[in-house]
């Protein structure tokens, strides 16, 4: 009877530790989209992280409004970054574009300010330029600081709007493109996978076609095994330092895109040669044999009938390291910087993601934004996993048969 | 012939590019070691800073040209057994539900839940960290902060979570049938079985994932660094107080050191290194002892 008792609480225990694993999951992933998922939409995506300041270049022309008032009271663009919404909304004629007044949480500059709410079909900002000519895209959401000359800091929303009215022909207006976008991060996180991956796949797969295919037990095998163990085992932070007195400072390419693409490539090799020497180990050696009795050479083997059999597997590796540099973020952290940049060559500083995601909740103490960013990364990471298992399952059917 | 000698000969020089390829492996581990040692040791080398106040200090301030990395060391220490102390038991109990208790459909569901955890980047158990964990600390906390040495533990022990489930759930069910059959057979419930027979058969297996788990606790940084507080002095004495592992010194003011300072910093990461080494190494026995028996 007390077995039955005492087995019964330890099982309760057990159900109880499974419990939590799964709850800690459901919890954090549940945390982080319930926090972030008010700022993701398109604009967060696709802007900027950083806001940058332009000159549109207009040809006023009067449009009429299409809504009626309630419509356009309704069409505030929904922006958690407003704290609160002081006046308007009022259409203007001559831009073919509704203004209204709101107060930002944490802006650079100014709390107040005009910003874009609505803008008519066949608006004259649909034909806007910038000094050099250039079409540019100007939305809701945009803020407007002057035209012609006369700035609208201090001014109520009437007397802008007033303003902005008796103006006529070309209309210079200064316009702030807003920012908290991680378009730049996401650009970047894709430069990093491409490069580190261009690094270390021919690298991981050569080598782990050399281990599985050439090398005889021996010294020498056990000593590339031993360090690609030691590899797998350093924390990133010891890549960081490496990349940071090597790659940054040695060979003098400075916080980079290209430094921080080569420390990855290195964490990078251990799965990659793990997971290719596993494939490579599943093809069944009568398969190899085949070939070489039909004339085959070794290399020829490998290449046209080793290789082939073992693309499920080397795609697993490709997954698996793509989840890696994606959630990278020590050694990251330390040789490509934490500038929210596009990187325009492989010298120049970028954030990816995970940086990102790090220096917002840190240095400026948002987790909101932090989890939006976390959302994006999730759902990578989730997709990833999914796409490994399937790869990894095909593996499997070509043992099974 | 001479067709055939050349093929040969292109086959060798293709061997060995291959070889070069695997090699780079053992290059980047001694690369690593050198520059990481040579820029940690210069400071001590040089006499530019002792090293006995280096190892001992409990005080880290630039400014005044201090710094000592004791209290750092005992803080990654705390924080890691801490972690080790509430995230194993409930790693190897899941373990033991994945692979002993649960019907397959189950089984793979949880699996999955397990390596998604595993999938996600530590930054955001970091932000995790401090938007759930760090207030609600700051509400049974007797300190003005809730960034703190229990913080670290509580996400450090999360995210050990699914490297010990992982590699426990395959030691576990590596254990062979024979030995479950033979356990019931003498009369042993399901219960019985799994704590006196499968766990200590899959001993060695559950200590290489405890080990892994250690590693990956000592070595975290971008997590920790949002939920310890990051003091400049200050043996920890409490669960409240705040600590500063030896990974966020390094990652917090590599950016804009200079000399003996940033040389320092590498010091620091060569006794982060050590510690590492040591637990590589204790795998790598443990592995090697797996397969001598």
């Amino acid at each position: 009877m007390s077995r039955k008792v005492s087995d019964l609480l330890t099982k309760g225990i057990i159900y109880l530790a499974t419990g939590i694993t799964l709850s800690v999951l459901l919890f954090i992933v549940g945390f982080i989209f319930i926090k972030g998922i008010g700022l993701v939409n398109w604009d967060f995506l696709t802007r900027d992280f950083n806001e940058k300041v332009v000159y549109a270049f207009i040809e006023s022309n009067d449009v009429s409004l299409s809504l009626d008032e309630e419509t356009l009271n309704g069409k505030m663009p929904f922006d958690k970054r407003y704290e609160t919404h002081l006046e308007g909304p009022i259409y203007i004629e001559n831009i073919g574009a509704a203004i209204a007044k709101v107060a930002y949480k944490n802006h650079s500059t100014e709390r107040e300010q005009v910003v874009i709410t609505y803008i008519e079909k066949d608006s004259p900002f649909d034909s806007a330029k910038d000094s050099t000519g250039k079409n540019i895209t100007i939305g809701t959401d945009y803020i407007l600081q002057s035209i012609n000359g006369t700035d609208f800091s201090g001014m109520t929303l009437a007397e802008v709007a007033e303003t902005i009215s008796a103006e006529s022909g070309e209309l210079k207006i200064k316009i702030v493109q807003p920012g908290g976008g991680i378009k730049s991060n996401i650009i970047t996180t894709l430069y990093m996978v491409l490069l580190s991956l261009l690094v270390a796949l021919p690298l991981g797969i050569f080598g782990a076609i050399y281990l599985t295919e050439y090398a005889k037990p021996g010294r020498l095998v056990n000593m590339i095994r031993f360090a690609a163990e030691c590899l797998a085992g350093i924390p990133s932070i010891i890549f960081g330092l490496f990349g940071m007195a090597f790659f940054v400072v040695a060979l003098n390419f400075q916080i980079s895109l290209i430094s921080g693409s080569l420390t990855v490539a290195i964490i990078l090799l251990p799965v990659i040669i793990r997971s290719t020497e596993e494939a490579l180990k599943t093809v069944p050696m009568a398969f190899r044999e085949g070939s070489l009795a039909l004339g085959a050479t070794k290399l020829q083997t490998i290449f046209k009938v080793v290789l082939p059999c073992a693309v499920p597997g080397i795609a697993t590796a490709v997954l698996l390291s793509i989840g890696r540099v994606v959630g990278e973020s020590a050694a990251l952290l330390l040789t490509a910087g934490t500038v929210a940049q596009i990187p325009g060559t492989l010298f120049s500083p970028g954030s990816t993601l995970t940086v990102q995601a790090y220096y917002v909740a840190k240095e400026e103490g948002n987790i909101e934004l932090a989890c939006a960013i976390g959302i994006v990364i999730i759902v990578i990471v989730i997709v990833l996993n999914i796409l490994s298992r399937i790869t990894s399952d095909k593996l499997d059917v070509f043992n099974k048969k | 012939m001479q067709a055939i000698k050349r093929k040969k000969q292109k086959e060798k020089i293709i061997e060995g590019f291959f070889l070069i390829c695997a090699f780079v492996a053992v290059v980047s581990v001694l690369a690593i070691t050198v520059f990481v040692f040579y820029n940690g040791l210069k400071p001590f080398v040089s006499n530019s800073y002792p090293l006995w106040d280096f190892l001992t200090g409990v005080e880290w301030r630039p400014g005044s040209n201090m710094y000592g990395i004791f209290y750092m060391i005992v803080g990654s220490i705390f924080a890691t057994f801490g972690a080790i102390l509430i995230g194993v038991p409930v790693a190897i109990l899941t373990a033991v539900y994945i692979s002993e208790l649960a019907g397959s459909r189950i089984g793979k569901i949880i699996r999955f839940a397990v390596e998604l955890l595993a999938g996600i980047p530590s930054v955001l158990y970091g932000v995790f960290g401090l938007g759930i964990i760090v207030p609600y600390v700051l509400k049974i906390s007797p300190n003005a902060q809730g960034e703190s040495l229990l913080a670290t533990i509580m996400v450090l022990a999360i995210m050990i979570l699914p490297t010990v489930v992982s590699i426990s759930e395959t030691s576990i069910s590596v254990v062979p049938k024979e030995y479950r059959e033979g356990s019931y057979a003498l009369g042993a419930s399901k219960i019985q079985t799994i704590f006196k027979v499968v766990l200590p058969a899959a001993r060695s297996g559950i200590m290489t994932g405890v080990i892994l788990g250690i590693g990956r606790a000592i070595g975290e940084t971008m997590a920790v660094m949002l939920v310890c507080g990051n003091p400049i002095a200050g043996i920890p004495t409490s669960l409240f107080d705040q600590i500063r592992p030896l990974t966020t010194n390094i990652a917090l003011e590599m950016g804009y050191a200079s000399g003996v300072h940033q040389e320092l910093l590498y010091s620091t990461g060569v006794v982060l290194f050590i510690f590492i080494m040591i637990i590589n190494l204790a795998v790598n026995k443990l592995v090697k002892a797996k397969v001598g028996s």
